[in-house]
């Protein structure tokens, strides 16, 4: 992974906040002996609250992360007279006196430094579209928080960072009009730093992984980049299985919202369109974003083999792309399976044959799509759609158990939007659970396949299990 | 109002202790008790009935279940069986139907079934004696989500979700009917019907409606009318087609059996995605009690008797729990059934 989605918790003064993110690799910086510090101020800080869409808060003495109200921060600093290279650059920001949460927020770097402080509102913001730089816990009153910005801060220049948080309790900052306990950005030059990397994931070993969810992007829940950060642990292909990015996905929808977290697993990604990418005709933006890997746009279907095991990607906009009996995509998929040589097979669409969400009933549109695997001796189907999670016993197409020749379908619409809770639990329902973004991780060995259900940092769900293929 | 009478008579009046549902030290640890002795009869009656995230269906009881008038309480399992338990002792065993709905209400034997079947992939809108022998099927769309019998038996009303509808600006839409059983008038939708809005005539094409709530007449009815943001209490005449807005920010209202009264749920500071109070306006003062729940409620609640709420809320897992409250806003809310959802008080 890149050096710009380095994430690290440094430690400095009094208490420091430590990132909850991932790490995949840590960079110790070697101490210099040279280094010259410089600490700046910011030219500009403020929140804009989505209750109050028209409502500068430029000259407020704080600004806050906070998901109810939604809360997000801006603060900009200008770096000019460096002659050094730059050897760190740590973003310092002081907890207000009672602004203390259990989410400090997440901290992006933003390409927008065109907003000023005392004009940018709710319906104006600039988009915080950049690298996380630090997603934060627990942050306590009075603290400084001290988050390593060096790959942001490269030289001379006009910075923006953007805070918001997916926690309704909020946390609160002193701004730049509070005096002393203004933000900082501590630039530290001289003596080029040697990362050295200490820890690494360890590459993978055996067997191949198919991992994701679908539900994803949605540009203020934060709940993407949470998701993100599980994937950047696992190794293997990423299933995207639609609604990738909210609202509509738009060309901006990609790059604002599912760029800046999934986006960074993209050459390794092999999605499926959900409803929301038809907002925008043709699932265009889609198509655009993914290219080649999201198959022909016309379709929005497409298979590939995964060691013993064949993948099946599949559309089930079934009233744009028919997925009926006898339809251009059944008739592909039943040549598609006949043809395969794999022992074994998995497959995944948005729109769950089988679910007990509150938001959407139990699609039948897919059933035919269903049949075609049922008959052809397929393992797994996995869906989104609602917001949760869920995992189904094996059954038929016609929501009978079947031990011996069912398909275990699960719904793994926790990608990262806003979660959702559970109408009536229907029947062979095995697990669910609606409060936890994740995701979901198949491990898939000759002759079986593991799934475990992999939960945001800080939640304790999770689910497990392994299934023999027929 | 003879038979809102009934209903008062026959149900959770004050009377002296040990009556389980008074409030106080007592009468909590009488309601634990009876939440225990629920669980024990659950575990005995129903096997797995009470617990687990699998949540399979519970076998069926011998004991017929009648939807009949009389002191029980009607609720949901979690995987939408049909029950009744004793009001006055709802830790005792409940009667346990094969017949599954996603929402349901009754009173005089007016059963409201509203049904989706995920194999079929139909909706139903299934209109069924106190035997549970369908009377009517009505076809509707979308997901199932309130269902209301008025207090006769004579109308029935039902909300559905529905997808897909270019103009909500709610990421939903709706669709809410209602029925007349009495003269077979049926309306798919309430959006045909003319609306008044702040005394004046009013249209608008993301006008939805949702909760509809009857009034001893028939005709009046209370119901919730989303328009550009807004979520109003509207007033509406069945036979005239018309509705009128009274408030703004109340959900899903529920009509006291008294007609006094309107439970409803609003939004935590306008906001629905922060969740919902659950509150009773009173409709002689215009005076909001907010119930002594603290936690959002998302339900249209049911009243037990004149003075109590029941209403559900639902586990990380889904399955749900029937919890009451007094509508004076007194006391705490108490668990009153486990996996259980879609309360009615049947007498």
């Amino acid at each position: 992974m890149g050096s710009r989605h380095i994430r690290r918790a440094s430690t400095a003064t009094a208490a420091v906040a430590t990132t909850t993110a991932a790490v995949a690799a840590l960079l110790t910086t070697a101490p210099t002996a040279t280094a010259a510090t410089t600490t700046i101020n910011p030219t500009a800080d403020t929140y804009v609250q989505d209750s109050t869409p028209t409502t500068n808060y430029g000259t407020s003495s704080q600004f806050t992360v906070d998901n109810s109200p939604v809360r997000q921060s801006f603060l900009k600093f200008t770096v000019s007279g460096l002659t050094e290279t730059v050897a760190s650059a740590k973003l310092r920001i002081r907890v207000t006196n009672s602004g203390n949460s259990s989410n400090g927020g997440t901290w992006k770097s933003m390409a927008d430094t065109t907003w000023t402080e005392t004009g940018v509102t709710w319906n104006n913001k600039p988009v915080i579209n950049g690298a996380t730089v630090a997603s934060l816990g627990s942050v306590a009153n009075d603290q400084w928080v001290e988050i390593d910005v060096t790959s942001v801060v490269t030289g001379n220049g006009t910075f923006s960072f953007g805070g918001t948080s997916t926690s309704t309790n909020g946390a609160y900052y002193d701004s730049r009009e509070s005096g002393a306990d203004a933000p900082q950005l501590v630039i530290t030059t001289g003596t080029a730093p040697s990362p050295t990397p200490t820890t690494s994931t360890p590459p993978p070993s055996g067997d191949p992984v198919l991992v994701g969810a679908g539900d994803i992007a949605n540009c203020g829940t934060g709940g993407d980049e949470a998701t993100a950060s599980l994937l950047d642990g696992i190794t293997g292909t990423v299933m995207a299985i639609g609604d990738t990015a909210y609202p509509d996905g738009t060309s901006s929808d990609y790059t604002n919202c599912y760029q800046p977290s999934w986006g960074r697993h993209k050459a390794r990604t092999k999605p499926a369109t959900g409803n929301h990418e038809y907002h925008t005709t043709g699932a265009s933006g889609y198509f655009n974003y993914f290219g080649a890997s999201a198959g022909d746009p016309s379709k929005g279907y497409y298979s590939f083999d995964l060691g013993t095991w064949h993948v099946v990607a599949l559309n089930s906009n079934c009233s744009i792309v028919s997925c009926s009996a006898g339809s251009a995509q059944e008739q592909w998929l039943r040549n598609d399976l006949a043809a395969s040589t794999k022992p074994c097979t998995v497959a995944y669409w948005h729109h769950p044959r089988y679910t007990s969400g509150s938001s959407h009933g139990p699609n039948t549109a897919v059933q035919p799509l269903y049949q075609a695997l049922y008959d052809n001796d397929a393992e797994v189907i996995v869906t989104g759609h609602n917001h949760n999670y869920e995992r189904f016993a094996p059954m038929n197409a016609t929501g009978g158990l079947d031990n011996t020749r069912g398909i275990r379908q699960f719904v793994a619409g926790m990608g990262g939007t806003g979660l959702g809770g559970f109408g009536t639990i229907q029947p062979n329902s095995e697990v669910r659970n609606s409060s936890t973004w994740g995701v979901l991780k198949l491990t898939l060995h000759s002759g079986s396949y593991d799934w475990q259900f992999v939960p945001q940092a800080g939640k304790t769900f999770t689910d497990s299990g392994t299934n023999a293929c027929h | 109002m003879s038979r809102q009478s009934t209903i008062d008579t026959q149900t959770l009046q004050p009377s002296p202790p040990p009556a389980p549902h008074r409030f106080g030290r007592s009468a909590r640890i009488a309601t634990m008790v009876a939440a225990t002795l629920a669980l024990a009869g659950v575990a005995i009656g129903y096997g797995r009935l009470s617990s687990s995230a699998e949540a399979p269906d519970a076998p069926a009881t011998a004991e017929t279940v009648s939807l009949a008038p009389g002191p029980r309480l009607l609720t949901l399992t979690s995987t939408g069986q049909v029950t009744t338990v004793d009001k006055n002792n709802p830790g005792g065993e409940r009667a346990v139907s094969k017949t599954k709905c996603d929402r349901v209400y009754a009173a005089q034997g007016t059963v409201a079934c509203l049904y989706a079947d995920g194999v079929l992939g139909s909706v139903t809108m299934r209109i069924l004696d106190a035997d549970l022998k369908e009377r009517k099927a009505i076809e509707v769309s979308g997901v199932p989500n309130r269902v209301r019998v008025s207090a006769s038996g004579r109308m029935v009303s039902w909300t559905a979700f529905v997808g897909g509808d270019s103009y909500a600006t709610l990421n939903f839409a709706t669709r809410t009917g209602i029925y007349d059983t009495k003269t077979g008038t049926l309306f798919k939708t309430l959006e045909t019907f003319s609306v008044v809005k702040d005394g004046k005539p009013y249209q608008s094409v993301d006008v939805n409606y949702w909760g509809v709530t009857f009034t001893s007449d028939d005709n009046t009815f209370y119901a919730t009318m989303y328009t550009k943001g807004h979520r109003y209490l509207v007033q509406g005449d069945f036979a005239a087609r018309t509705v009128r807005t009274l408030r703004d920010r109340f959900e899903c209202p529920s009509l006291s059996p008294d007609g006094t009264r309107i439970a409803f749920k609003s939004p935590i500071n306008g906001d629905s995605t922060r969740g919902w109070r659950l509150s009773v306006l009173d409709l002689a003062t215009n005076q909001v009690t907010r119930t002594a729940e603290t936690r959002s409620v998302d339900d249209q609640a049911a009243w037990l008797d004149n003075s109590t709420l029941a209403y559900a809320q639902q586990h990380d897992d889904g399955t749900k729990d029937v919890w009451s409250v007094p509508a004076d806003g007194s006391d705490k809310p108490k668990l009153l059934l486990r996996n259980a959802h879609s309360p009615a008080a049947l007498g």
